[in-house]
């Protein structure tokens, strides 16, 4: 059934609007826009349902810059389902846990208005079908969660944790955005056609018609011919791959993913269960059908499985070293995505379907745990009043509820049977080990590294569950029971997980079966998957694994502390410390940007002019010669005597300005030379273009004899190695302006656009009382600036009220930013920069 | 600028002038569409005049004669005339997008202009109204609104 396009736009808008509406619902309700929010979380998910329970698959499409193949599309399968509820369900758990946790906390306003747009976007990263509509939204989410991980703006831990994540996600989307553009580049070279549109198919419209949307996951093979015939197979897929690998926190960038626990825990939990990271399994879920034939093995597996199982093993061990209870569940987030990947990595024919199976099952399941384990951190943090594993134990006594709730899913993260993440964690046993079996070789080590990581995996879940049990350390004081709006939402995912866990095809039917068809290659034909505890009595290959990795991790957690201590020393070595790589980074794009302030933005307006003239005069030669540019041949001089007059007068004009004395006499020459200029447009016909440089220089010469007040009367002397510096300086511009005008003149297009300029300007002859296909007016040019190209005029005015904005700001606000490097710097460059990109926006207007 | 007088001269035929450049600029805005003309040039035109009377009369005189002082924006420079000039260009860019957003609403793209015949009208009999006479509005708004405030800024400084 195809979808309704006013439901789905209306679920994606309902948080956006929700959003802008906190502002004035907090007005009304304080604390309690709590539940205001849940309630908009718990609207997007109706509408969805409504969609979902209908049976509906299909795309629900608005044009948006049609020319280029950019639309607002937006697909519903199992897939988006899945992402789309769990960003949507598990927000509203989150707000009303949030009700009582942030219960007395500063900038709640700001707090719930984030939250709500971050899910939306999540909401919008998992419905969008166009890549131009999907990177936006993607963007959107690393927006939104540097806002909600820097909510304690005045902590600076969080400002790094912030920082640290917007950077990382944000240059991986970057990378990502090339490898779009990249696919739509080589989609326009097969018969699909220039298209964004990711996935698709028959698609409806807001005004209910049916259009066919060519799609390239519908035509994945003819992608894949192209992609290959190209050499961009592989480059592409690592772009791609890198917005997916960032935003999931995939070894080597996992690093942002522990310090984003800076943020508020009930955000720490929808970002690490629900959102922000899965946005990036999703994508690799959903490029999956694009990139992975079925045979033979592919670069594909090579780079997801092998990465996902590797940084898997890697974060689990970090998370085996981690002394706080949320860092311990961020590790374990990192190596859960991991696997997800590796899942959704495995191709070939024995892992083609297992591997998706895997992945769905494993988002759905590791979402349910996690959230519910994050909340429970924050209960525990709450009530206890220390996050430090070191001194919590024996808070069953207390909270014996907690402890119930935390067991289901602390077990069901171990991947204990019959908890609902040893479900998904067997089907990635499973594929690593058919996978193996059919590859051979070095693919044994597969099931042997998935055996090995998850061996930590179990040892950091019992750890996490011990603080439940043993004996209550004596500085812990009572703890109090949290309240209920903190209790229900993690009591209600355990049960969820419970019955996932003894009942596995319930969560398959309603939606994983879905789901993991979406990630499936078009033609590959899905079998039902079928689970069910009867299966744990045959006994198969990966069934043995599952209990080697318990008895493994059963022994090994009697010498946690060891292990524990281990880690801790290896994550202080700075090669291996998760943190060493990105602040040894941050800090040489610090140093180099202290060199940029040394030697070009050095706050002298000589060094600025110098630099821009120097590189764009540069960059425009460069060009000439890259395009191997020809000059004209000479033709002789033939203009009219006049225009040599006024051309001669503005040379000596020009001479003039070189040897005046002050700066009065020099703004003043230089002026003769703009008012020939002018009298040379009116020789040339050209009167708009005469007013315009009329009016300009004589405003100019007003600002300048305005600014000169200040300036000394004379000329300071100037040294010999200034003049040489200058008169190279302006040589080189000399040159680049000689040149670009000679060819810039020379060149005539065999089909001049002035025609259809000339031709649809004025009034036509035949014409109504209103008429839009011609401009309607004598002054063609005028008629282009505010008809033709008025977008052109639109962005030059917006450029001309920003110059004036910087100007404004920037001045206003200079005293403000003293003692700080950056500011400072920044006012003076604004205030070189904003008038010349004023005069910038001026002159392309005439 | 105040230290130093300026001459009875300059300052009867600036009271004189600007007026009348004010009219030539509207005048080009409103002829832009069939002769020389426009927003753009119309804008800067205004901005000269305006210009003028800063050098002759200095910026505090202009300021009190010619803008009211709306007290009570937090930052302390946008008082006096520099809040009226970034209402200025703000209300431009508006106008522009408005106009361009109203194409919309009749579903012709973004920023589709069109033209009105209006018949019978008095003294004009025929008048020629181009809906890219709003957006030229727009651009002369901005135009002045922005130069005026750099100049207002800078001069201050």
């Amino acid at each position: 059934m195809q979808p309704s396009p006013l439901v789905v736009l209306g679920a994606l808008a309902l948080p956006f609007v929700g959003a802008a509406l906190t502002p004035l619902v907090y007005r009304l309700l304080g604390e309690r826009t709590a539940y205001y929010a849940a309630a908009v979380a718990l609207g997007t998910f109706g509408l969805l349902a409504s969609q979902f329970v209908a049976g509906v698959e299909g795309a629900v499409h608005v044009p948006w810059i049609p020319e280029l193949g950019v639309s607002l599309t937006f697909y519903l399968d199992g897939l988006a389902f899945l992402i789309a509820f769990l960003a949507s369900g598990v927000g509203v758990l989150v707000f009303t846990y949030s009700a009582g946790y942030m219960h007395g906390e500063e900038g709640l306003l700001k707090y719930y208005a984030t939250l709500l747009a971050f899910m939306g976007s999540m909401v919008g990263v998992a419905l969008a079908a166009d890549l131009v509509a999907l990177f936006m939204f993607w963007e959107f989410t690393s927006v939104t969660s540097f806002l909600l991980i820097g909510h304690h703006q005045r902590d600076p831990e969080s400002g790094y944790a912030a920082r640290k994540s917007m950077l990382i996600t944000v240059a991986g989307g970057l990378f990502m955005l090339v490898g779009f553009l990249l696919l739509a580049f080589v989609a326009g070279g097969t018969e699909i056609g220039r298209t964004f549109t990711l996935v698709g198919g028959e698609a409806v419209t807001l005004t209910g018609e049916t259009v066919m949307l060519e799609s390239m996951i519908g035509n994945a093979d003819l992608m894949r011919e192209a992609l290959t015939a190209s050499g961009l197979f592989v480059p592409t897929m690592l772009l791609v791959g890198m917005g997916a690998i960032t935003k999931s926190a995939q070894v080597p960038f996992h690093g942002w993913l522990p310090n984003a626990m800076a943020a508020p825990t009930p955000v720490s939990a929808f970002l690490h269960s629900a959102t922000m990271v899965k946005a990036g399994v999703y994508l690799v879920g959903r490029v999956r059908p694009l990139f992975l034939p079925e045979l033979p093995t592919p670069d594909w597996m090579l780079v997801f499985a092998t990465l996902g199982l590797f940084s898997m093993t890697v974060t689990a061990i970090l998370a085996v070293g981690a002394t706080d209870i949320k860092e311990l569940l961020a590790y374990s987030t990192a190596s859960h995505l991991s696997l997800i990947v590796a899942g959704f990595g495995f191709g070939g024919a024995a892992g083609v379907e297992l591997g998706a199976e895997t992945g769905a099952f494993h988002i759905f399941n590791h979402a349910i745990f996690k959230a519910t384990l994050f909340l429970v951190a924050g209960i525990i943090a709450h009530e206890a009043g220390t996050r430090m594993i070191d001194e919590l134990g024996g808070l069953r006594e207390e909270m014996p509820i907690v402890a119930g709730i935390t067991a289901i899913a602390a077990l069901g993260m171990a991947g204990v049977p019959p908890f609902n993440g040893f479900w998904s964690k067997e089907l990635l046993f499973e594929t690593a080990y058919y996978v193996a079996e059919a590859e051979g070789g070095i693919f044994w080590l597969y099931p042997a590294v998935a055996v090995f990581g998850s061996v930590f995996t179990f040892l950091y879940s019992m750890k996490f569950l011990s603080l439940f049990f043993g004996e209550k350390p004596d500085a812990l004081g009572h703890v109090h029971r949290p309240p209920v709006a903190m209790l229900a939402p993690p009591a209600l995912l355990a049960a969820i997980a419970l019955a996932v866990g003894l009942v596995p095809q319930l969560a398959i039917d309603a939606i994983v079966q879905s789901a993991f068809e979406s990630a499936l290659p078009p033609g590959v034909e899905a079998h039902a998957l079928e689970l069910s505890l009867v299966k744990l009595l045959d006994p198969t290959p990966y069934l043995g694994m599952s209990l080697l990795t318990i008895v493994l991790g059963a022994a090994a957690y009697t010498q946690y502390d060891l292990l524990h201590g281990a880690v801790l020393r290896a994550m202080a070595v700075p090669v291996t410390s998760p943190d060493w790589y990105y602040d040894r980074t941050v800090a040489a794009f610090g140093r180099g940007g202290a060199l940029v302030d040394r030697y070009v933005q050095t706050g002298l307006f000589r060094t600025y002019a110098q630099a821009y003239l120097l590189s764009v005069a540069g960059l425009a030669l460069a060009g000439y010669v890259a395009t191997g540019a020809a000059l004209p041949a000479f033709e002789g001089i033939n203009v009219a005597l006049p225009i040599v007059f006024v051309l001669l007068v503005a040379v000596v004009g020009a001479f003039a300005v070189v040897g005046a004395p002050s700066h009065v006499a020099g703004v003043l020459t230089l002026s003769i030379l703009g008012f020939m200029v002018a009298v040379f447009y009116v020789l040339a016909s050209a009167p708009d273009l005469a007013l315009t440089q009329l009016v300009i220089e004589t405003l100019l010469l007003v600002i300048f004899l305005l600014v000169l007040d200040r300036l000394p009367a004379y000329y300071g002397d100037i040294g010999r190695r200034e003049g040489i510096q200058d008169v190279l300086v302006a040589g080189t511009v000399g040159v680049a302006v000689f040149f670009t005008v000679l060819l810039a003149t020379g060149a005539s297009p065999d089909d001049p656009i002035y025609r259809y300029f000339l031709e649809t300007a004025p009034v036509p002859a035949e014409h109504g009382p209103f008429f839009f296909d011609a401009g309607g007016g004598g002054n063609v040019v005028n008629v282009i600036l505010v008809d033709f190209r008025a977008f052109d005029t639109l962005g030059e005015i917006s450029v001309v009220a920003m110059a004036a904005l910087s100007v404004l700001v920037l001045v206003a606000m200079r005293g403000r930013g003293r003692g700080q490097d950056r500011p400072d710097s920044e006012t003076a460059a604004g205030e070189v920069d904003a008038p010349a990109s004023a005069h910038n926006g001026g002159a392309s207007d005439d | 600028m105040t230290e130093r007088d300026t001459t009875v001269i300059a300052r009867t035929v600036t009271r004189t002038v600007v007026p009348i450049i004010v009219l030539v600029s509207v005048a080009l805005l409103l002829q832009g569409h069939n002769l020389p003309g426009g927003g753009f040039i119309a804008g800067v035109l205004t901005a000269t005049a305006f210009a003028l009377l800063y050098v002759i009369y200095g910026i505090d005189s202009v300021g009190d004669s010619l803008v009211r002082h709306p007290d009570g924006f937090p930052i302390a420079i946008l008082r006096g005339p520099t809040a009226a000039y970034s209402r200025a260009f703000t209300v431009g860019l508006a106008i522009a997008v408005v106009g361009g957003l109203g194409s919309i609403l009749l579903g012709f793209p973004f920023l589709t202009q069109g033209v009105v015949f209006l018949e019978h009208v008095p003294l004009y009999e025929e008048l020629e109204v181009a809906s890219a006479l709003m957006f030229d509005m727009g651009v002369y708004f901005v135009v002045v609104g922005a130069l005026l405030t750099i100049l207002a800024v800078v001069g201050a400084e």
